[in-house]
């Protein structure tokens, strides 16, 4: 069967499923239509050559479940019974209500793929509260598996993140984030924080606003300022810091390797 | 002569062991640690009992009294078994009442010392006794025992209320890992109540799964076809207050994937039942063994469940595990039965 596009006819088509009954309980992409198609000779343009694709699911993806528990953070993926209380402690759910850890779980149990696919706008929004995984009663660690969604995601669908909601790792944040934790052992949030406003060039803003500089005055005077700036590090850091070092580096070269 | 047993714990199964033994001719020495006999069903003035609605009098009332107008029953109020040891096959223990000490020789024991309400106030997230509207099922079994429908807060008929199950049991965070047995049926059982008294109140039961087992199915279906109750499936995870002196339930319906925060009038707690610290005190006492779910551990639980770890020792009633109140009855005859065979082998 020769399938041949013809590119050069010019007759006029409806939109893509138009002619369908009930057309809007269809989702876009599980039409398939060619505008201008010809089959061994036989041009189908247009609604003869629809197809929609199967609504129904053929087949649960076990793989898929192994996959996750066999991460640290999604072992506990077997856990999970579905009562809902990690979505119902949810700090982020309320504000996006297509973020829901509990259906997530139930996706990635199921390996369904195709419907996770459509969240990967939302499923990294974790804020890491914990609230979930301090109520769940099972103790799946709910928040745990949204990293290992997140991790998914990044995996299975590298073009729908990059393309749609440019979620790619800043250099830059990256080296002062690491930077912090290799020498000091904590997280500076001040200079994060500067370092943030330097970076969207609001440096005159740091000095400028009332607020600010009026905290900066007052930390000097009451000593909270020399006390940021002598912040001792944890006990036995240099311990730390070397495995720390040895996994950024092992990593690295992971990355490389790929 | 005649065999002497010992009865630990005068509730359901206690009780209903103690008429046995003594319509056989036993001597039994029934030892109950509070004022009164008639366990948790008297203490919180259960009403009426599932499935068919009886008034609670006409089973522990009963009992009661069978046990009271017994001669053979010796019975020790404000009691408690002060020390036990075993002499042989038989075994010594000294009963301590309000009385005055009392030692005695018995061929075998029977302990039926029952379980304790989950005490919601353990787990912060239902914010129990934060909220003069937030209750638990014992707490509303009273309140309908004393004829109080109405919300603690403030003496008004509830518009709505939701019923939370599964409070203190299917949790590890609180530490209680099984089913509670009873609650779902005692829950359906109370919505019922609720919408014969107030049918214009709506409410709301939710639900992981009902567990309604057995015969029980059938109150089920009668609140939701006969008095509109409507089911709600999802745990709530958070109860805060809310406005016009309503407590809001924080939850997630499961079947529509979805978050709710729904102001309800009154919650009633779905708690769960525990081995309280009577089981392990036994367990101490006696030489006999708990199990992982702080309950009194059954020698087999299919073969000989009435049965302990120590030969003469056998177990009746909530002290192994929930159960129904019909259960705890029936399960005091059985030890009844066991320990009568015993005390007849060796005396």
């Amino acid at each position: 069967m020769a399938v041949e596009h013809n590119k050069n006819s010019e007759r006029p088509v409806a939109e893509k499923g138009e002619h369908i009954i009930a057309r809007h309980l269809i989702d876009d992409d599980a039409i398939k239509e060619e505008k201008n198609l010809v089959i061994d000779g036989v041009d189908v343009s247009g609604r003869w050559n629809t197809f929609i694709e199967t609504r129904v699911d053929s087949e649960f993806d076990r793989s898929f479940f192994d996959e996750i528990q066999k991460t640290v953070v999604g072992s506990r993926i077997n856990r999970c019974w579905q009562c809902g209380m990690c979505t119902a402690s949810c700090t982020v759910t309320p504000l996006y209500r297509r973020f829901n850890p509990r259906a997530f779980i139930y996706m990635m149990q199921l390996g369904n793929l195709k419907l996770l696919k459509k969240y990967t706008d939302v499923a990294w929004r974790c804020v890491g509260c914990y609230k979930c995984s301090q109520r769940c009663p099972k103790q799946v660690n709910p928040a745990e598996m949204m990293e290992a969604l997140a991790l998914l995601i990044k995996k299975y669908f590298p073009e729908e993140i990059k393309s749609n909601h440019q979620l790619t790792i800043d250099e830059e944040v990256k080296k002062i984030y690491e930077g912090m934790i290799l020498g000091h052992g904590r997280l500076d949030l001040a200079n994060l924080h500067t370092s943030a406003m330097r970076k969207m060039g609001k440096t005159t803003e740091l000095m400028s606003d009332k607020d600010e500089r009026g905290a900066i005055f007052k930390m000097m005077k009451d000593g909270r300022a020399l006390s940021v700036l002598r912040l001792g590090k944890p006990h036995k850091w240099h311990k730390s810091k070397d495995a720390i070092d040895n996994y950024l580096r092992h990593t690295g070269t992971l990355e490389q390797e790929k | 002569m005649a065999e002497n047993i010992l009865v630990i714990g005068g509730g359901p199964a206690g009780l209903h062991a103690a008429i046995e033994l003594a319509e056989l001719g036993v001597n039994v020495s029934l030892v109950e640690r509070d004022t009164f006999f008639g366990g948790n069903p008297k203490k919180f003035k259960y009403k009426y009992l599932f499935p068919d609605l009886q008034p609670a009098e006409n089973v522990i009332g009963e009992l009661i009294k069978g046990a009271e107008s017994n001669n053979n029953i010796k019975k020790y109020l404000s009691a408690n078994i002060e020390s036990f040891k075993e002499d042989g096959k038989k075994f010594s223990a000294v009963i301590k009442s309000s009385t005055g000490s009392e030692t005695k020789t018995f061929d075998s024991v029977i302990v039926a010392t029952g379980f304790e309400h989950f005490d919601p106030a353990k787990d912060s997230k239902y914010s129990y006794q934060l909220f003069d509207d937030v209750i638990d099922i014992k707490d509303l079994e009273r309140m309908m025992g004393e004829g109080n429908f109405t919300r603690p807060s403030n003496g008004k008929p509830p518009k709505n209320v939701a019923i939370i199950l599964c409070v203190g049991s299917r949790d590890r965070h609180v530490g209680n890992q099984y089913c509670s047995r009873v609650c779902c049926t005692v829950s359906v059982k109370q919505a019922i109540e609720l919408k014969e008294h107030f049918p214009e109140t709506e409410v709301y039961i939710f639900y992981m799964d009902i567990r309604t087992y057995g015969f029980y199915e059938d109150l089920y279906w009668k609140a939701m076809e006969e008095h509109d109750v409507q089911i709600v499936k999802g745990r709530v995870a958070e109860i805060t207050s809310g406005p016009d002196n309503t407590v809001i339930c924080k939850g997630e319906d499961t079947l529509l994937r979805g978050p709710f925060e729904i102001p309800f009038d009154m919650v009633v707690l779905a708690s769960g039942m525990e081995g309280g610290p009577q089981s392990p005190e036994m367990a101490d006492k006696l030489g006999i063994e708990l199990d992982e779910h702080g309950f009194l551990k059954q020698a087999n639980v299919t073969l000989s469940p009435f049965k302990s770890n120590k030969d003469g020792i056998f177990l009746a009633g909530a002290c192994t595990g929930p159960k129904a109140i019909a259960d705890a009855i029936l399960e005091g005859g059985a030890a009844a039965m066991d320990a009568y065979i015993y005390a007849k082998k060796n005396s």
